[in-house]
């Protein structure tokens, strides 16, 4: 049997899941756009004064959404997670010959290419409102957010199938996300707090993507930030892939 | 390779959980057999021990801090045959469906299903084994045949291949009516047979099924036993877990009874039956008369009571000839001066064989049945 068949088919089976719940899609594409129209009427006043540089605070500030996304939609296939293992579709699943791999991953690509599509949203209405476009860097950039989506999406995943229970996984998640937001400069710059923030943000993996993507972004394909950011996101990706693969072989869903 | 006339082979299977995992799930895990235990026995269905459909929420507690779920199952299940698994909630059938179907690492012991070791080549055994669960698992998006095309083509299968397969099975299991509609618009006996039609799809060996029947009004019921006996005359093998008795009776070949991780019987229903030696009389005692303390010693005492089980009211026991004893039990009742409201004679059930081996009644807790419990606490105390 051929991972790349069961990945293939796992994936349109998901994506399908997806399209054809009309709450997740109204949700899915309101949400990015209800953070440029909320958070950048604000922002245009800041600009120029306080921590922040002057210039269009959209090409500071989408960026950031974008890194957002990545997190935000690494979060959702745990609570899928759930849902299945509530269902016994991931024991159906699991007792099929199909790839263990394929069974993680087929879900997660799904979710990453949903993703892309809400990227494309969000840069189109951006442009539309003075976003400079470079589209060298907005690719690098997809695929380092798409490298931390499939981190955290891996991740979720895993952790929803170790706590088995809604309540606990949805308690570990939202615990993390503030926290993993604040201290990753999304909405606010780091630079504005005091050093300790400055160190833990860089055990945030999120911390490292919103940096590179102010680079990226801006058209620069080469800057540290960069070169930083896949340095400590392929490790780190194939590192939880991995372990999430061993709980999905051995859960006692 | 012989022609595995065994499809399934265990030999002293063995699962335990550490204590704190078991312990959020079996609250009521405690030692010692059932009969020394009558307290617990009075409160019936309110122990958490035996709710929920889980096999692995209660077991035994044992040193180390695990608790044994399964302790030591070794059955041979034939090909062609429809084996039960019978037992209350919680006695370990679950926990080792899930073994036998590589869903849950083997504790000790070893398992071979369709000709292959279980812990050790689980893709050759996942690729000649159906299990259909207690949840089933059907996506609720996804039209019925949808969800069997996809479950065909995880197998390896082309979708060419997959498609006449779809039809036929539906049509097998009357779904091609609905097969076009979404799973979520489904009766419960109609995604039933879909979860039945998922596990078939690939043609497998032999078939698991996690108490098919759970949940299903009466007639779904009867319904679905049709279909099972319908695919074991097509040459699969199905093994089944329930707790219903009339289910285990009338579907399974052979079964085997299982309580507290342990099977306590094994064989056909028949010969099962006819371990509890000739009929069951059930007298009910005319009430407020002292009834059942005056009735014990005095039908005890009769040559002919092979076992007998009293409760509030009432004295259930077996002898070898009902047609025989009856009169004679009447006679002796009737000069005690204990007086009789009713008095029926059946053939034994397997609740009476499952009583007999454990001291307690599978129908415990059932409702509609409340005598069997406060009966079963009785023989204990």
């Amino acid at each position: 049997m051929n991972t790349a068949w069961d990945v293939s088919l796992l994936f349109r089976r998901y994506l399908t899941q997806l399209l054809r719940n009309p709450v997740w899609v109204i949700v899915g594409f309101s949400t990015p756009i209800l953070y440029l129209a909320l958070f950048t009427p604000l922002l245009r006043h800041l600009a120029g004064s306080g921590g922040l540089p002057t210039g269009n605070v959209l090409d500071l500030f989408l960026p950031g959404i974008l890194s957002l996304l990545a997190f935000a939609s690494g979060i959702g296939p745990g609570f899928s997670t759930i849902f299945e293992l509530k269902a016994g579709v991931i024991e159906r699943f699991r007792v099929t010959p199909a790839s263990r791999f394929a069974i993680l991953i087929g879900p997660i690509l799904a979710s990453m290419l949903m993703m892309l599509v809400f990227d494309a949203v969000v840069v189109a209405v951006g442009a539309g409102f003075g976003f400079s476009v470079h589209w060298a860097g907005l690719a690098v950039l997809a695929v380092l957010a798409g490298l931390l989506m499939v981190t955290v999406a891996a991740w979720s995943i895993a952790t929803a199938l170790v706590t088995k229970e809604i309540s606990g996984f949805a308690a570990i998640a939202n615990g993390l996300n503030l926290p993993v937001l604040l201290l990753a400069g999304v909405l606010l710059p780091i630079s504005l707090g005091p050093a300790w923030m400055h160190v833990l943000a860089h055990v945030n993996p999120l911390y490292y993507l919103v940096q590179a993507s102010r680079v990226l972004a801006g058209g620069t394909l080469s800057g540290t930030a960069v070169w930083q950011a896949f340095a400590v996101l392929v490790p780190l990706c194939a590192l939880v892939l991995t372990w999430a693969t061993r709980v999905l072989r051995t859960a006692v869903a | 390779m012989t022609a595995v006339e065994n499809v399934i082979s265990t030999r002293d299977l063995r699962k335990s959980f550490p204590a704190k995992d078991a312990g959020r799930k079996s609250s009521g895990a405690r030692n010692g057999p059932a009969q020394k235990d009558p307290e617990r026995k009075g409160r019936g269905q309110k122990d958490p021990e035996r709710k929920g459909p889980d096999g692995q929420k209660e077991s035994r507690r044992s040193g180390g801090g695990r608790v044994e779920a399964v302790r030591g199952v070794s059955i041979d299940v034939r090909r062609g045959e429809v084996f039960g698994f019978l037992g209350p909630n919680g006695a370990g059938k679950t926990t080792t469906l899930r073994m036998l179907t590589t869903l849950l690492p083997i504790g000790s012991g070893t398992a071979t299903v369709a000709g292959f070791d279980v812990a050790r080549q689980p893709k050759q055994v996942r690729q000649r084994i159906g299990y259909v669960s207690q949840l089933g698992g059907a996506d609720e998006l996804a039209t019925g045949r949808e969800n069997l095309i996809l479950q065909g083509r995880l197998y390896g299968a082309s979708l060419a291949e997959v498609a006449p397969r779809a039809t036929e099975l539906a049509g097998l299991l009357d779904l091609s009516e609905f097969a076009g509609r979404r799973v979520s618009t489904y009766s419960g006996g109609q995604r039933r047979r879909l979860d039945i039609a998922l596990g078939m799809m690939h043609q497998p060996q032999v078939l698991f099924l996690d108490e098919p029947t759970t949940g299903l009004d009466p007639q779904s019921r009867a319904n679905l036993w049709d279909h099972i006996r319908a695919l074991r005359e097509r040459g699969t093998t199905v093994f089944l877990t329930t707790h219903y008795l009339d289910e285990a009776d009338v579907l399974c070949d052979r079964l085997m009874i299982m309580d507290h991780g342990q099977i306590v019987a094994q064989g056909t229903p028949r010969a099962l039956k006819q371990q509890v030696a000739g009929d069951a009389i059930v007298i009910s005692l005319r009430p407020g008369e002292h009834g059942t303390e005056n009735a014990v010693p005095v039908l005890a005492g009769q040559p002919y009571v092979r076992e007998l089980a009293a409760s509030d009211g009432q004295v259930r026991l077996y002898v070898d000839d009902g047609g025989t004893a009856l009169p004679q039990l009447i006679r002796v009742l009737d000069a005690g001066g204990i007086g009789i409201r009713s008095i029926s004679m059946s053939e034994p059930t397997l609740d009476d064989v499952f009583l007999r081996q454990t001291g307690r009644s599978l129908r415990e807790g059932a409702g509609d049945d409340g005598t069997a419990g406060s009966e079963a606490k009785e023989v204990a105390a």
